[in-house]
C-alpha cells in the first residue's frame, strides 16, 4: 500500500511542552482512498492533521505530500499546495461576515479572476453536490450543525483538490446528518477521486466509510489495517479502543506523582 | 515579591516587542492587502464613519464646557472676548486629537479586539491559512490601514464639532460677539502649528499606535472566551496609556 501513497511520514518526532505528542512516527496514507485516524483523545490525531498542511511543524522526521517535504516548503510553496488541499475543521470555521454562497465562493474570489457568472455556477454546482443549494443566502448563524459542516465541505471541495482532511467530522451530529456526511465523504471519494483522510472517534461511521484505519496511541501506530478485520485482530489496543475499556493500554489515570504521598500519608514514595 | 515584579516588567516588555514585530508583518502585508481594497474600505467604513455620532456628540459637548468654563474665567479679566482662540487652542492642540482617539479606542478598538479575537476562536483565521488567504493581508492589514486614515478624519470632525459648541455657548447664549468671536481665533490659531501638527499628525500617530495595539491583542488572543473580554479591556487600557505618553512627547518636539 506504500507504492502510490500521498502522504509520506517518515519519523515524525514532536514534543509539545514537554509533552512527546509523536514518537518518530511512520505512517503512509494511500492515494485515492478513504483513511481514518483513530486513536485516544489527545493522542494528537488533529496535530497529525496539521503537520500534514504545514500549520504545525515536528522536531525531527519528515511528511511528504505529493514528493514535497512539507515542514521545508516556503510560505509560497506552503500555499500553492494548499490550494490542492481541502480541510474540515471540526467547528465548520465559516466566516460569519458572509452568506453561505460567499462562504463556498470565497477561495475562488480570492484566488482567481473568474467572471461572476462562472463563480456562481461553480458555486451553485458545490452546494448541490452537498444538498445545500436552497441555503446559499442564509447566513452561517442561521444553519444547524451538520448544514454548517457541509458548507464548509462544499468551500474545501471548491477548488476539487486532490487530498482532503476531515477533522472530527461526525462530532455533534444526529444519526440524519451524521449519514448526510458519510454519504458524501464516500460520494466525493468515488466520483472526484478525492484521497481522504479523516480523524474520528465513531467506529460504526468509520466502518462504514473507511478503506483503511490507523490507531495512534503514545505517539505511534500501535494497529492498522482494514476496519473490519481492526477491530477484531485481538491486541490489547485495539481491543481497549474498540470495546471502549475505561483502563487498559491507554490508563484511566492521566500521569501523575503517588496518590498515598500527594495525600500526606507517612510511607508513601517520594 | 521582587521576581513577581520583574516577572511583570518583562512581560510587559516582551508584549512591546513582539507588538513592535507584528507592526512589521503588517507593514510587510499592506502591498499585498491592496488587492482586498474593497475590505479596507469596508473597515473604514466600520471604524470611521460608524464612530461619527460618538466624536460628533463628544466634541460639541467638550466645545460647550470648554466655553462656558472658559467664559467664567476670563470674565474676571474682562477677557471673554479670547474665548474662542482659547477654546479653538485647546481642542486643536490637545483635546481633538486625543479625546478623539480615547473614544475610537473605546468604540473602534475593543470591536476590532473583539472581531479577531472570536475570528481566532472559532477557527476562521486558521481557516483562512488552509484557503491559502494570508489572514495578515486580508483581515489584520484592512483593520490597520482604517484606523490610520480614520483617526485623523475623525480628529478633524471633533475638532469641528468642538469650536461650534464653544461657538454656542459663548455667542449665542453668552452674548460674545460673533465678529470678535472668529476674528480672534482666526488671527491666533496658525494652520501649521495648530491643524496640522496638532490636529493631523498627532491623530495620525494615536490611529497607527491604537490600530496596532487594537489588531495586535486580537490577532494573539488566547482562543477562549476569557481570552477575548481579557484582550478587549487590555486594548483600552494600553490605548489610553499609549495615547497619553504619546502625546506628551509628541507635544515636547512639536511645541
Amino acid at each position: 500500500m506504500t507504492d502510490d501513497a500521498i502522504v509520506r511520514v517518515r519519523g515524525l518526532t514532536t514534543v509539545l511542552n514537554g509533552k512527546t505528542i509523536f514518537d518518530s512516527l511512520d505512517l503512509d496514507i494511500p492515494r485515492g482512498k478513504v483513511t481514518a485516524i483513530m486513536g485516544p483523545s489527545g493522542t494528537g490525531k488533529t496535530t497529525l492533521l496539521k503537520h500534514i498542511t504545514g500549520q504545525m511543524r515536528g522536531d525531527a522526521g519528515s511528511v511528504e505530500l505529493d514528493g514535497l517535504n512539507v515542514p521545508e516548503l516556503s510560505r509560497e510553496k506552503l500555499f500553492e499546495l494548499r490550494e490542492r488541499i481541502g480541510y474540515l475543521f471540526q467547528n465548520s470555521a465559516l466566516l460569519t461576515d458572509f452568506d453561505v454562497f460567499e462562504n463556498v465562493a470565497f477561495p475562488l474570489r480570492q484566488h482567481t479572476k473568474l467572471p461572476e457568472e462562472l463563480i456562481r455556477n461553480i458555486v451553485l454546482n458545490k452546494l448541490q453536490a452537498v444538498g445545500l443549494r436552497g441555503a446559499a443566502r442564509l447566513m452561517p448563524t442561521e444553519l444547524s450543525g451538520g448544514m454548517a459542516r457541509r458548507v464548509a465541505l462544499a468551500r474545501a471541495i471548491v477548488f476539487d483538490p486532490a487530498l482532503i482532511l476531515y477533522d472530527e467530522p461526525f462530532v455533534g451530529l444526529d444519526p440524519i446528518a451524521l449519514n448526510q456526511v458519510l454519504l458524501l465523504i464516500r460520494t466525493l471519494n468515488e466520483t472526484l477521486g478525492i484521497t481522504s483522510v479523516l480523524v474520528a472517534h465513531e467506529l460504526a461511521a468509520v466502518q462504514k466509510v473507511a478503506d483503511h484505519v490507523y490507531l495512534i496511541a503514545n505517539g505511534k501506530v500501535v494497529a492498522q489495517g482494514d476496519p473490519a478485520t481492526l477491530a477484531n485482530d485481538g491486541s490489547p489496543w485495539t481491543a481497549q479502543f474498540f470495546g471502549g475499556e475505561a483502563d487498559g493500554p491507554v490508563p484511566f489515570q492521566y500521569p501523575a506523582g503517588d496518590y498515598a504521598s500527594a495525600l500526606g500519608f507517612p510511607g508513601g514514595k517520594a | 515579591m521582587s521576581s513577581r515584579n520583574d516577572n511583570v516588567v518583562v512581560r510587559s516588555l516582551a508584549q512591546i516587542g513582539a507588538c513592535g514585530l507584528f507592526l512589521l508583518t503588517i507593514l510587510a502585508a499592506i502591498p499585498r492587502s491592496f488587492r482586498h481594497g474593497r475590505e479596507t474600505v469596508r473597515q473604514i467604513w466600520f471604524v470611521g464613519a460608524m464612530s461619527l455620532t460618538i466624536v460628533m456628540t463628544c466634541g460639541l459637548f467638550v466645545g460647550m464646557v470648554l466655553g462656558l468654563q472658559l467664559y467664567d474665567v476670563l470674565s474676571i479679566f474682562g477677557g471673554t472676548s479670547a474665548t474662542g482662540t482659547v477654546v479653538a487652542i485647546a481642542i486643536y492642540r490637545e483635546l481633538g486629537p486625543v479625546v478623539t482617539a480615547l473614544l475610537f479606542a473605546g468604540r473602534a478598538g475593543t470591536s476590532v479586539t473583539a472581531e479577531i479575537g472570536l475570528m481566532r476562536a472559532t477557527d476562521q483565521l486558521d481557516a483562512m491559512e488552509m484557503m491559502a488567504v494570508d489572514p495578515i493581508a486580508y483581515v489584520a492589514a484592512p483593520r490597520f490601514l482604517a484606523g490610520v486614515v480614520a483617526l485623523p478624519l475623525l480628529g478633524l470632525v471633533f475638532c469641528a464639532m468642538g469650536v461650534f459648541g464653544g461657538h454656542l455657548v459663548g455667542v449665542t447664549w453668552l452674548g460674545i460677539d460673533n465678529g470678535t468671536f472668529w476674528s480672534n481665533m482666526t488671527a491666533t490659531v496658525d494652520i501649521h502649528k495648530d491643524i496640522v501638527n496638532g490636529v493631523l499628525l498627532k491623530s495620525f500617530a494615536f490611529g497607527i499606535v491604537v490600530s496596532l495595539i487594537a489588531v495586535f491583542q486580537g490577532y494573539t488572543t488566547p482562543p477562549t472566551s476569557e481570552g477575548v473580554a481579557y484582550a478587549t479591556t487590555r486594548t483600552v487600557v494600553a490605548s489610553s496609556i499609549a495615547i497619553l505618553a504619546l502625546d506628551f512627547v509628541l507635544t515636547s518636539f512639536l511645541i
